[in-house]
This record gives structure tokens, sequence and C-alpha cells, in this order.
């Protein structure tokens, strides 16, 4: 039976003249798991917030949406708060009030539960969650990871029907990401929760959705099961992106050959979705050559930065975050550290910028101590940091006048963001708040900038668009220290990288070595060919390595 | 649970607490207890007259927008709260009251002192606080169209407060400490804590001059955008 | 863990509002001994008041105290002449128990403030309404995003190189900056906050109140015991006499009196009794095991 009908649905918002959606049709049976894709402005959000009444913007709206044969618009509030669930990116500010345990029981006090019933329900799902142990915590202390997982909960106390997730993990790092988009499978098969989530994360959801829909500019472009839908895409289409690593290893070594045609239209099935088919397609090639060789380049001699035994903690008698911490970076490298949420890469970004003081150890920049760059000379000309929070960074009413003096530095951007300068920086979308900030950042002219987290929250085009200015950065002689929990894009630009665990460094290492030496920290093309290759830690490195060994059998 | 449904009675009540029901009881607690226990009497109105207040606010249908909003420049005076010296708490009460209404005023202005002495101690004061700041917010929220207006009469209600809340605080504290009133203890009062009132009047013009151009931009902004 | 804070928070509050109104309204000598003595007994054995604060309110004490008679002259018996002013036996003694009233009540304010903490100040005020519940939550949530969020923002400002502490002026207009950008970014990011409480049936009828906490017998017990002493205390301020001015005349050991006075005692000390109790159970419990 069917949950959810949409017909022909268009929708323009009142200032453009654009249509945000334009004739989607779609069904969404009970119990379905289904992941929907597509750009930035593609029209994800404005379609799962279509579907829950209180959500819908204004704008001109046609055609029409059925919950359990009903039209929405005639669900009361009530209802839908009962039977359709929300869960959206930002962890923080969708939580309401200020203890774990309240959080839960909001939904039920709106309903106007009694005691007993939200005492039981908020009693099942912490433990359901695993959540039991902080129900007295505040949640402004919990960790991103912890927020995230609390909005949800939450939103399962009213046991809803069909639960909608809009990026919900969108700001944490690999694993809390894999553990929260497990969690959600796991209540789709035990509770029968119709899920209907919007992700980029492809090498997870592939492998357990029941339908991908892609949406391109409005419209539905693909509706159908993981592997036809790998199968539909063409090679050279952007969507391509949004494919899982092994369908993409799949797609590239295929390109050139004829026997793509006959492989992708006859045996969909045989194309690899998830780590363990990769692992298999590969198997089918040779691998006499193992690596490529490509110039490894040496880093350079000259010393950016350099930690020793940095040791540091938040107050006297909490617990050390950075334990006996040493690094170093050299001049005009792309630096990436990787770690988990709450680690302590921000921890150390600040002590790195002189934000915050270690207890002991030193930290050299361009081989002077911090405590050297007198009257804020740190910040001038020498070392800039784009924080985490880009929010933190304007001050402004308009784009425009928060770019004041930073016009060369617009000029040269790959992006154009003349056209935002009458918009308020809130309006404008995550990936341009993030060019904006990084130009603010880069307007000192720093020699080093450290960018904490500056892939968070963006699709892939965006990510090629900012890997392309650090790249530019770098060719610049500025060095560049990436902090990310996002391996993928780690790999993409950085010359090494770092693991930061325990607040110190585990392991530290050329990109090329340091993706092929993890088991987990990695990306998904390093897990497929680790026991055939080294150091493929790309689509396209794998790619030609298979190339090199002869290709397509 | 006491509710009030009529809504033509929640309005008539929201005047007729502060200006009819507060003075009466007084006048008839001066009478009967013959100048004895002030302290008890108006320990109980200011309580009935904030217990009344949230009752009306329980009834009413708020939308979880301005819900939001006056959370949010509670919390604001709050944390402004541990700023030493200067306090911009009345500058927050009466920019929420101008600009989200009366009654969000009273509510940013009492809600914020019940809060902010959770963390800097309760006590037999914490009413009458709640009183002086929710009532600072309620008569700005009542002035708003005039206050609007001209930047100067909303400086001149910021001295005026100030002035107003420190003097009758001084009521209070000698009450408390001399069982009645005793005007010499009261002069000496007011005379030791001019300097507080001085900084006091002087902070609520800054801070009104600050977050007028600031806040006010914003809660305009935040208003046309979200439709409040 | 000690048991009197484990009590529902409204037994706690009407434990204090006992003690605290005797302490406060009642100008009877023999009552404000037994109130200062209690209340200090009770700060050191809670451990709520540490060596600092029993200075600080000795100097309180000793301020108040001579306050009064420096200001006010009724009272017929002179002791000596200050200034050409008549210091009057009857304005000391009053002064002396003024000054046990307000340290007392200072002692136990503290002791209130430490045992009522947010949640259950917010549990009180949300069994009168449930929206102002809400309120409170949402506001003390939002006090500590703010603490979070200023920090950040100073940081980021600071490393922008935006941010000069060099002198006062530069100093201030950092801060009205990162005021501004506090405000700025609560307030529009307070939407996502909004929608997402009406997606979760905010405003879809009438609320109710959720607390973790109950009211136990032993809670109702408790409550029952502080009203019948507090009771006994107020008839016995009611049967004895106290008056200051123009003589000192008092007669406060009358049988109710001394009966009020021992209600009140056993009030004052009434926490230390449960947490005592509660000890001596463990102790029993554990050696038997
Ligand atoms: N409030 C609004 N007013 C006007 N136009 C809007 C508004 N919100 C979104 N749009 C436009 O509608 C289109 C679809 O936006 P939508 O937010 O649905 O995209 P999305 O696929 O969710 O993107 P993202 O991945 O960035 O979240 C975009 O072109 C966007 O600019
Ligand atoms: N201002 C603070 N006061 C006290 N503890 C803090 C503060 N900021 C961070 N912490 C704690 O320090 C630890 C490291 O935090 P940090 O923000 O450096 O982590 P992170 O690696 O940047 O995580 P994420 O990937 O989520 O950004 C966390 O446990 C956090 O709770
Ligand atoms: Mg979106
Ligand atoms: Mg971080």
């Amino acid at each position: 039976m069917a949950l959810i009908t949409v017909k022909d649905l268009s929708f323009t918002y009142p200032n453009s003249d654009k249509k945000a959606l334009s004739d989607i049709s779609l069904t969404i049976e009970k119990g379905e798991f289904i992941t929907l894709m597509g750009a930035t402005g593609s029209g994800k959000s404005t379609l799962l917030r279509l579907l829950k009444p209180e959500l819908r913007q204004n704008g001109d709206i046609s055609g029409e949406v059925l919950f359990n044969d009903r039209q929405t618009e005639t669900l009361s509030p009530r209802e839908s708060a009962e039977k359709i669930g929300y869960v959206a990116q930002n962890p923080e500010e969708q939580i309401v009030t200020d203890k774990v345990w309240h959080e839960l029981a909001f939904t039920l006090e709106n309903l106007g539960a009694r005691r007993s019933d939200i005492a039981r329900r908020v009693a099942e799902t912490a433990a359901y969650f695993g959540i039991s142990d902080r129900m007295e915590r505040d949640t402004a202390t919990l960790s991103g990871g912890e927020k995230q997982l609390l909005n949800l909960a939450a939103v399962m106390t009213a046991d809803p029907e069909l639960l909608l997730l809009d990026e919900p993990t969108a700001q944490l790092d690999p694993i809390a990401a894999a553990r929260f988009i497990e969690t959600v499978y796991r209540l789709n098969r035990e509770t029968g929760v119709t899920v209907l989530i919007c992700e980029h994360r492809a090498e997870e959801l592939f492998a357990i959705s029941d339908r991908v829909v892609i949406l391109d500019d409005g419209q539905i472009k693909y509706d159908a099961a993981p592997r036809q839908v790998a199968a539909q895409i063409d090679i050279n289409s952007p969507h391509e992106a949004f494919l899982p690593t092994a369908a993409r290893i799949a797609h590239l070594v295929y390109q050139s050959s004829d026997a793509f045609g006959s492989l992708y239209q006859k045996a969909p099935n045989d194309i690899p979705l998830n780590i363990r088919e990769g692992q298999r397609f590969i198997g089918q090639f040779a691998n006499t050559v193992r690596v490529l060789d490509d110039e490894s380049s040496a880093h350079p001699d000259a010393v950016a930065l350099s930690l020793k035994n940095i040791h540091f903690r938040y107050e006297r008698n909490s617990p050390d975050i950075l334990r006996d911490l040493s690094l170093t970076v050299y001049g005009g490298e792309v630096f990436a550290l990787l770690g988990a949420n709450g680690a302590g890469k921000s921890t150390a970004a600040a002590v790195i910028a002189g934000l915050r003081k270690p207890y002991s150890g030193t930290v050299k920049l361009f081989d002077k101590p911090l405590k050297d760059y007198k009257n804020g000379s740190l910040y001038q000309n020498n070392l800039s940091l784009l924080p985490q929070d880009t929010e933190s960074v304007f001050i402004r009413e308009t784009v425009g006048e928060e770019l004041k003096g930073c016009e060369t530095i617009v000029e040269s951007f790959p992006y154009d963001l003349r056209p935002l300068y009458s918009r308020h920086p809130y309006d404008i979308s995550g990936g341009e708040r993030q060019l904006a900030a990084l130009c603010k950042a880069l307007s000192t002219g720093p020699r080093l900038l450290i960018m904490d987290e500056p892939s968070k929250g963006l699709d892939n085009h965006a990510k090629t668009l900012l890997r392309d200015i650090i790249l530019r950065l770098k060719s610049d002689g500025v060095t560049v220290l990436l902090i990310t929990h996002d391996t993928e894009f780690a790999a993409l630009c950085a010359d090494r990288c770092a693991l930061f665990a325990q607040g110190n460094i585990a392991a530290v290492d050329t990109t090329e070595n340091f993706m092929s030496g993890n088991r987990f920290y990695t990306t998904a093309a390093s897990r497929i060919t680790r026991q055939r290759y080294d150091g493929a830690y790309t689509a396209d490195r794998a790619a030609r390595l298979i190339r090199l060994n002869g290709g397509a059998p | 649970m006491i509710v009030i449904q009529n809504k033509n009675l929640r309005t008539m009540m929201k005047y007729v607490i502060p200006f009819v029901l507060i003075p009466v009881l007084v006048a008839i607690s001066a009478i009967v207890f013959a100048g004895q226990r002030y302290i008890i009497i108006s320990l109980g109105i200011a309580v009935l007259a904030i217990l009344l207040f949230i009752t009306g606010f329980e009834r009413k249908n708020i939308g979880s927008r301005r819900m939001v909003i006056t959370a949010i420049m509670t919390a604001l005076a709050v944390f402004g709260r541990f700023i030493p010296l200067f306090k911009p708490i009345t500058a927050i009460c009466v920019m929420t009251a101008v600009y989200l209404g009366a009654e969000a005023g009273f509510l940013c202005g009492s809600m914020s002192v019940l809060i902010s002495n959770i963390y800097f101690g309760q006590g037999p004061w914490t009413p009458f606080q709640m009183l002086g700041f929710g009532l600072i917010g309620l008569f700005a929220g009542y002035l708003s169209k005039v206050l609007m207006r001209s930047r100067w009469l909303m400086l001149l209600y910021g001295v005026i407060a100030g002035v107003a809340y420190s003097f009758i605080m001084d009521i209070w504290t000698v009450l408390w400490y001399a069982g009645g009133f005793d005007l010499k203890l009261y002069t000496a009062a007011i005379v030791s804590a001019i300097p507080f009132t001085l900084l006091y009047a002087v902070s609520n013009v800054v801070f009104l001059l600050i977050l007028q151009k600031t806040v006010g931009n914003k809660l305009n902004r935040i208003k046309i955008k979200y439709g409040v | 863990m000690k048991r009197f804070e484990q009590l529902n928070p409204l037994a706690v509050a009407i434990y204090y509002l006992c003690v605290l109104i005797i302490t406060m309204f009642s100008m009877n000598p023999l009552l404000l001994g037994i109130a200062l003595v209690t209340s200090v007994i009770s700060g050191i054995l809670t451990g709520t008041a540490k060596l600092r604060t029993h200075l600080i309110f000795a100097l309180v004490f000793l301020v108040a105290a001579v306050l009064n008679p420096l200001f006010v002259h009724k009272g017929v018996t002179v002791l000596f002449y200050l200034n050409d002013r008549p210091i009057t036996l009857e304005a000391t003694a009053y002064g002396l128990c003024a000054a046990a009233m307000l340290v007392a009540a200072l002692y136990r304010l503290r002791e209130l403030s430490k045992t009522l903490t947010s949640d259950k100040v917010l549990y009180l005020f949300g069994r009168i309404s449930p929206k102002l519940a809400l309120l409170l939550s949402m506001t003390i949530r939002y006090v500590s995003l703010l603490h979070i969020r200023w920090r950040k923002i100073s940081d980021s400002q600071r490393a922008l190189g935006l941010y000069d502490d060099g002198n006062l002026i530069d100093a201030v207009r950092g801060r009205a900056r990162v005021l501004s950008i506090l405000i700025t970014w609560t307030l529009e990011n307070g939407i996502i906050t909004a929608e997402s409480m009406e997606s979760r049936g905010y405003g879809s009828g009438r609320r109710t109140s959720y607390a973790v906490y109950r009211v136990h017998t032993a809670d109702i017990i408790f409550i029952i015991v502080c009203l019948l002493l507090t009771a006994a205390t107020a008839v016995g301020v009611w049967q004895s006499q106290t008056a200051y001015y123009p003589a000192l005349d008092m007669d406060l050991l009358t049988p109710w009196g001394s009966a009020g006075a021992a209600a009140f005692a056993l009030l004052g000390v009434l926490p230390l009794i449960i947490n005592a109790k509660e000890a001596i159970r463990w102790r029993l419990l554990l050696s038997k095991t």
C-alpha cells in the first residue's frame, strides 16, 4: 500500500520565477527505505518539506501530495507530528530543551500525553538508542554525533510512520555517520518505519536502500533500485559522482572498452555497489603492476609549523585534550589532520593559532615561537584560521559589505561570489557561505592557512571547487593545514595526512602511504583495492592501475 | 491550575494587575497591618502578580517562532548579567517589549532574573526583582509605539527605569532589615547606592544605544523573514 | 548521595520556605538565635559554606548589628552618646537580632541555591504552567549555547586579525562586534529550532509537562512534618511577647514559647537528621552483607 503518493507536483518560491520542483511524481510504499540524491539546489529539501504540512513553505504549488490516501493539507498538526518525523542537517539547532530527557519527552508533551505514558516511551526509546546513561546531561554539552542521535530518538518517541531525514549526517565524522545510518536502517527493519533520506553518502546508502531517487534541477532523473540506477547513469553525466566508489571504479574501467555496453545493459546485477562486491570485481583483473609510478613528491625542507610536546586542557581539573602532541608541517604543503568528532582537532587548531595557551610544550611558526609575534602580527600576513562554524565570521548585513577589501581574492576565485553581494550572509547556501568566509580568511594574506572542516555539508561539485582553490593556494606557496574528518576530501588534495586520536598523532605519512596503511580511517577506494594494489586511494587511481594491468578481461 | 479562559478578561487583567490590584493590596495591608510586616505583604503581592501573569501566558497561543525569540532574548539578558558592572538586562527587556509586545517584555524581565539567580543566588529579593524587571518590560511594551518613534524617549525610559528600579529595590531592602519603613535608613540606603544607580542608568543608556541599532535591525529582519 | 536533596523539589522548596519565613519574619530573639546556630551548623555539615563564606557572613553580621543603633535612636535606655546622638540598648538589641536574622537567612539562601539546581526550579515552575516550563528550559539551553558561541566567535574574529585588545576602545569595539555576531547567529538559526518544535507537534493542542521527579510517600510525610513544626513554631511566636521599643519587653519562655522554640530547632536540623538516618542505614546494610 502506498504511504505517500506525489502526483505532478510543481513548486515555485515566491521571490523566484524558476520552478524549484517541476512535475514530480513519486510513490513510496509502506516500509520502504528510499534515498534521495541530487546536487545542491536540485530541490531535495523543497520536496521533503512539502511532504510535511508544518514545514511547507510559501509559494506556488500545483499537483497533490497524499499521505495514506489523504491530502497532506488535511492532516491536523497533531496527526502530522505523530505520523511524520523530520530530522534535518544541523544537529545543534534542532534541539529545543536543556536536558536530554526533556528533549525525548518534548514531542509527547506537545501531544498532551499522560505522564506515565511519557515515562514509558522515554525510557524505552532511550534504551533502544543506547542513550540511557546520558539522560541527565545538558544538551549543550553533547558532541555533534550524540546530538544528532538524540534528534532522531526524540522524533521516534512519537512512533511515526514516516521518517524524513534531510542530510542528517552532514556534520558527523565517517564513523558516527555510518553508525547513524545503521541506526536508521535498523529502525526501518525492526519497526517498519518508512524512511526517506536525503544524503550524499552513497557508500553506505546504496547497499541498504530499496530505491534511489536522483533529482536534477527540480525533476526526477532516476528512480529505481540502486543497482538499476547505477546501470542507468551514464559515465559522462555529472550524476556519476553520486555513485559509490565500487561502481565508479567499474564505470571508469569500462569507460573506454567495448565490454562496457554489454556488462551494463545485460547484467546490471554485476555492478559492484559496496566494498565486498568491489573487491570481487577487482579480483578479476591481473595485478602484475601493483603501484602507479608517479613522481612521489618529496616534501620541501623549510618548516612552516612545528609543535613540540604540547599538553593542553580546558580546565584545571579536566582531562588533557592534547597529550604530548608533536607535529611538523613543511612550507608549501597541504597537510590534512584527520580524526573523529571530539578527538581534539579544533582544539589543536586553536592552540596553533595562539587562541589557547598550552600548559607545556612549544609552538613555532616559521621558526619563531608564537609568543614572539607581538601586537597581533601573528594574524597579519602570517596565519589565518577558517573556523569550523562559519557563522562566527560574518558581521555585516550583506555579503558585499562583508567582502569589502577582498576584491582581488574574490576575482581570483573559480566561483563568482559577486552576484550574492546584495544578499544577507545567512540567506546564501552553505557552500557559498564557506567560500565567502574563506575570502575573509585570505584577506590578511596568510602564509599558513588553517581550515577547520571546510568540506562539511558540501556536495561533490562544491568539493571539487574547494580542492581547486586549495591547490591554487599551494602553488602560490601558501601552506595549508586542513582539519577534516572527510577522508575522501583529504585524499583529493593533501600531500600528507595525519590521524589524530586521543589528543595525539597516531600516524603521519604521505597521503598514499597513509591511506594504504589504514584499514578503517581511509577511503573506500583504498579499502576495495588494498589486497591487490598499493596506493590506489581514489577511484581514479584504481581505474588507472587496472588499465595498466590490461583492463577489461 | 488556575486558567483564565476568557480573552477579554485576560486583556483586562493585564492592566488591572499592575495598576489596580497591586496598589489596592498595598493600601489594604498598610491599613490592616498598621505598618507592620510590609515585607510579607509585598512578597505575597509580588508572587501573586507573577503567578497571575504566568497563568495568562499559559492560556495564550504562542507561536513557536515567538517562543524561540523570547527564549533567546531572555537568555541574552541572563548572559548579560555575567558582564561585570554593566548590566544590559533592562536594555534587552525594553528591546524585547518594543518589538515583541508587553507580555514578552514582562517574561523576558522576570524570567531572566529567575534563571540568572540560579547562578547568582535566589533569595527573598527574587520575586521583587522579577516583578521589577518584569514591569520595566511591561511598561515598555505598552509604550512601544512612542518608544519606537523616538530614540531619545527610549533612552529617557532607560534612565527612568534604572533610577526607579534602584529606588524601589531600596525600599524593600529597608523594609526587610528594619521591619517597617524608616526614612533615615532609606535615605542612607539611597545615598550609599548612588554610584550604582548612576552606573545603572548610564549602562542602560549605553546598552540601549548599542542594542537599538544591532538588535533592533536584527529583530526587524527576523520578523519579516520568518513572519513572526 | 544526600537523601534530603533527593526529595521532591516541592518538598525541598516548602522546607526552605518554612525555615525562611520564620527566620525572616519573626523578631523573636530566641528563635533568631536558634535560626543562626542551626543555619551555621547546617552550612558546615552540608558543605554549602566554605571558610571564605563564613568570614564574609561574619563581617555582614558585624556591619548589620552596628548599623541600627547608629541610625535609630528610639528606645529609653541610653547606653552612651556618640556625636551627641544617643545609642540605646533597645536599638542595639534590635540591631543584633536583625543581624542574626540577616545572616541566618543568608546561610539558608545559600543552601537553597545550591540545592535547587536549574532543573528543580524548572520543575517547580513547570507545575504552574507547562508552557512556561518549556520557555525556561529553552532559555537555559540558550544560556549555555551563548557562552559557548561567545568564545567561538571571539576566537575566530581574533584569528582573522579583526579583534585587537591593544587599547580600551578597541577592546570595547571588539566585544560589541562579538555581541552583534552572537545575536545574529542565534536569532537567525532560531528558525530551525522553531521548525523543529512545530514538526514535533508544538502548538497542536494542550501541552502536558513531564518531569523526572515523582511525589513519593516520603515526600508527603516530610512536607507534613515541616508544616506541623512550622505551625507549632508559629503558635509559640504568637504566645510569646517581643517588643523592642520603647523599652525591651520580652516574655519568651512561656510553655508555648519554649515548645515553639524546640519545634523550630528540630525544623532547622531536619535535613541533617534525614541524611544521618540514611547514612546509618547504609552502614547497617553494608555490615550485614
Ligand atoms: N526560501 C527560498 N526562497 C527562494 N528560493 C529558494 C528558497 N529555498 C530554496 N530555494 C531555491 O530552490 C531550489 C531548491 O532548493 P533546495 O533547498 O530544495 O535544494 P537542495 O537540493 O536541498 O540543496 P542542498 O543540497 O544545498 O540542501 C534552489 O534553486 C534554491 O536556490
Ligand atoms: N570550550 C570548551 N570547554 C571545555 N571542553 C571543550 C571545549 N571545547 C571543546 N571541548 C572538548 O574538547 C574535546 C575536543 O573538542 P574539539 O572541538 O577539539 O574536537 P574536534 O576534533 O574538533 O571535533 P569535531 O570533529 O566535532 O569538530 C571534546 O571532548 C570537547 O567536548
Ligand atoms: Mg537541502
Ligand atoms: Mg572541530
